[in-house]
């Protein structure tokens, strides 16, 4: 018995080498001075530690740009389908009213929705609309693709809370939008972060529309322009390696943020089967 | 995208624990004002009108393209010419377009089989291990996860390097010394093999979270019952873990087939579908004739197929989903 645990935890620690050795392989590229990547050299750590990738990667042309337009539509879609997706779940969750149960059965449609194989429908969308190469059409899709997602975990959220609490505050003299707002509101903070960041991850990560609606450098996203690193790095690893590093920094802190309530989020999922 | 999706199943039952009393309905019955009344209908007017705007426009909008001829130059001169069934019998009598449809499946199939087999596996290996070395193995494929898919790419490019990549270094450090300079990018089978693999990498931590989840949730007395009749571990598993757990598989299965059916940014940042579209699928086929070529109306007929197959896996995922759910819509 003792052997087999013993086994099974030595087998684990290998999975865990599998998965967490790409990042260590980005960081420690990233770290490495450019002549010690490009050498016939087998060093899996790095003889000597530089930051002069990340300095390159920082000054290359368009990525402050990039960082900046992919923040700015990422957020501003995601702070949009919050609002609207909390409004939404407001009703769904606490009201009872005509047609309750289509409007949730939309909702959880409009979660499916293949958005990829919508990408011609929206290039003409957009271009009739005059937004072809210009960032509110990514923020609009990307609204769009999270705004039912928002809707959804937050009623779920939102079902969480006690309507007693609420209520209580009712009774102690508060309006509807009083108790909302001392009662519901606060209690909503963690879910309302939960949902954020994977909204945020999302848009963040978005690429076809980023590649299919934008052509002007000025107004790419950073994963459209990593993509095109091979032409802005050439065979500089090193730098490559930075920017990707530079590039999943926001996503990795948001996780560790939200770790908990991610995984007990999937725990309470999978119970029920 | 991935990270997000996943939760679309978890969380939403996140409170199927929460007081029934909270649940859907549970409002106070005032029968007030009129606005009373109107407020959940106003409360959910924004979200209607970007669904139906923003969803909802470009479903009907694929559809009515795809039997219209729309290049370039009808689309800069805004002429209406309809086609019927042209697009279809184009792509449909296209030899090219069979060769990239059945890769795309092979390819969802092999992707999907062994992230749900290998996501299963470890699942059940994360109930055998010490707590220390649990929270190791987490944490690695909460990287693995979080890691944005263009970064990602990138890593797997430099990895699978040619000349400098640590892979062939290490094969040949190893005594493989063929792989010296070795491409693995010369054909679209190992580049897709490439893609294949960053994608099931970024996939199993997902599928082995909430497996591990449904897998401690299975009641132990269970286990201790099967122990007591003297149970192998193979038939404790067919017996007690299996059944237990098929639902959630089934569901995790229908939403791996539904993500990597789609897959688009890995496939393109790989190697834009090339050598020679080798490793095209029938997204980046989708890109390639609308955007790339301007042929609205036979990518759109491509999209139409697309949506129709991913359809039949969503009527069969929500379906299970809502029974899962039921009362608590």
């Amino acid at each position: 018995m003792k052997t087999k645990k013993v086994s099974a935890n030595v087998v684990a620690l290998v999975v865990a080498l599998f998965f967490a050795f790409p990042t260590y392989w980005m960081v420690a590229t990233a770290l490495k001075p450019r002549k010690d990547l490009l050498s016939s050299g087998y060093d899996l750590v790095p003889f000597s530690v530089t930051g002069s990738n990340f300095a390159t990667a920082w000054a290359k042309p368009g990525f402050l740009t990039a960082l900046g337009n992919s923040l700015l539509v990422s957020l501003g879609a995601v702070l949009a389908a919050i609002v609207v997706g909390l409004l939404a779940a407001l009703a769904l969750s606490r009201m009872r009213f005509k047609g309750r149960k289509g409007f949730v059965m939309m909702m959880l449609v409009a979660q499916m929705a293949p958005f990829e194989a919508l990408l011609i429908p929206m290039f003409l969308m957009m271009r009739d609309l005059d937004l072809l190469d210009r960032l509110p059409a990514l923020a609009l899709i990307y609204f769009a693709v999270t705004l039912p997602f928002c809707a959804w975990t937050l009623r779920g959220f939102v079902n969480g809370i006690p309507l007693e609490l609420e209520e209580a505050a009712m009774v102690d003299g508060c309006g509807r939008w009083g108790a909302f707002r001392r009662v519901t509101l606060p209690l909503l903070g963690p879910g309302l972060v939960a949902t954020s960041v994977f909204a945020f991850v999302t848009a963040w990560n978005e690429f076809l529309f980023a590649l299919s609606l934008i052509n002007d450098q000025a107004k790419q996203t950073l994963p459209v322009w990593l993509s095109g690193f091979q032409s802005a790095f050439g065979t500089d690893w090193g730098g490559a390696m930075a920017a990707s590093a530079l590039f999943t920094l926001p996503v990795l802190v948001f996780f560790l943020i939200v770790q908990r309530k991610m995984v007990t989020g999937v725990t309470a999922g999978a119970v029920k089967g | 995208m991935t990270a997000v999706h996943t939760t679309d199943a978890a969380v939403p039952t996140n409170n199927s624990s929460a007081p029934r009393r909270a649940a859907p309905g549970g409002a106070p019955r005032r029968r007030g004002s009129t606005f009373d009344r109107l407020l959940p209908y106003l409360l959910l007017a924004p979200a209607l009108v970007a669904i139906l705007w923003l969803i909802g426009w470009p479903v009907l909008s694929v559809l009515v393209t795809s039997f219209r001829k729309l290049n370039l130059r009808e689309l800069t001169r805004g002429e209406v010419v309809w086609t019927g069934l042209d697009n279809y019998t184009e792509i449909l009598g296209d030899p090219a377009f069979w060769v990239i449809a059945v890769r795309t499946v092979v390819f969802t199939a092999l992707v999907v089989l062994v992230s749900v087999l290998a996501g299963l596996l470890i699942a059940l290996l994360m109930r055998q291990i010490s707590t220390g070395v649990r929270i190791v193995l987490q944490v690695a494929m909460l990287l693995a996860w979080a890691m944005p898919l263009l970064a990602a790419t990138t890593v797997y490019q430099w990895i699978f390097d040619q000349q400098y990549g640590i892979l062939n270094k290490t094969l040949v450090k190893v005594g493989f010394d063929s792989f010296a300079g070795y491409s693995w990018f010369s054909t679209g089978t190992s580049t897709l093999a490439v893609t294949g693999l960053l994608i099931v990498w970024q996939a199993i931590p997902f599928l082995a979270f909430s497996l591990y989840a449904g897998a401690i949730g299975i009641p132990k007395d269970q286990y201790e019952a099967a122990g007591i009749d003297g149970a192998s571990t193979w038939q404790t598993f067919r017996a007690v873990t299996w059944p237990e757990l098929k639902p959630l598989l089934l569901m995790v299965t229908f939403l791996s087939m539904l993500w990597d059916f789609k897959v688009f940014t890995q496939i393109w940042a790989m190697r834009k579908g090339g050598p020679d579209g080798g490793s095209t699928t029938l997204p980046v086929y989708q890109y390639l004739e609308g955007i790339s070529k301007s042929h609205f109306g036979v990518a759109a007929a491509v999209s139409v197929v697309m949506v129709a197959l991913l359809a039949l896996l969503t009527v069969q995922y929500l379906r299970r989903l809502v029974r899962s759910q039921e009362g608590e819509l």
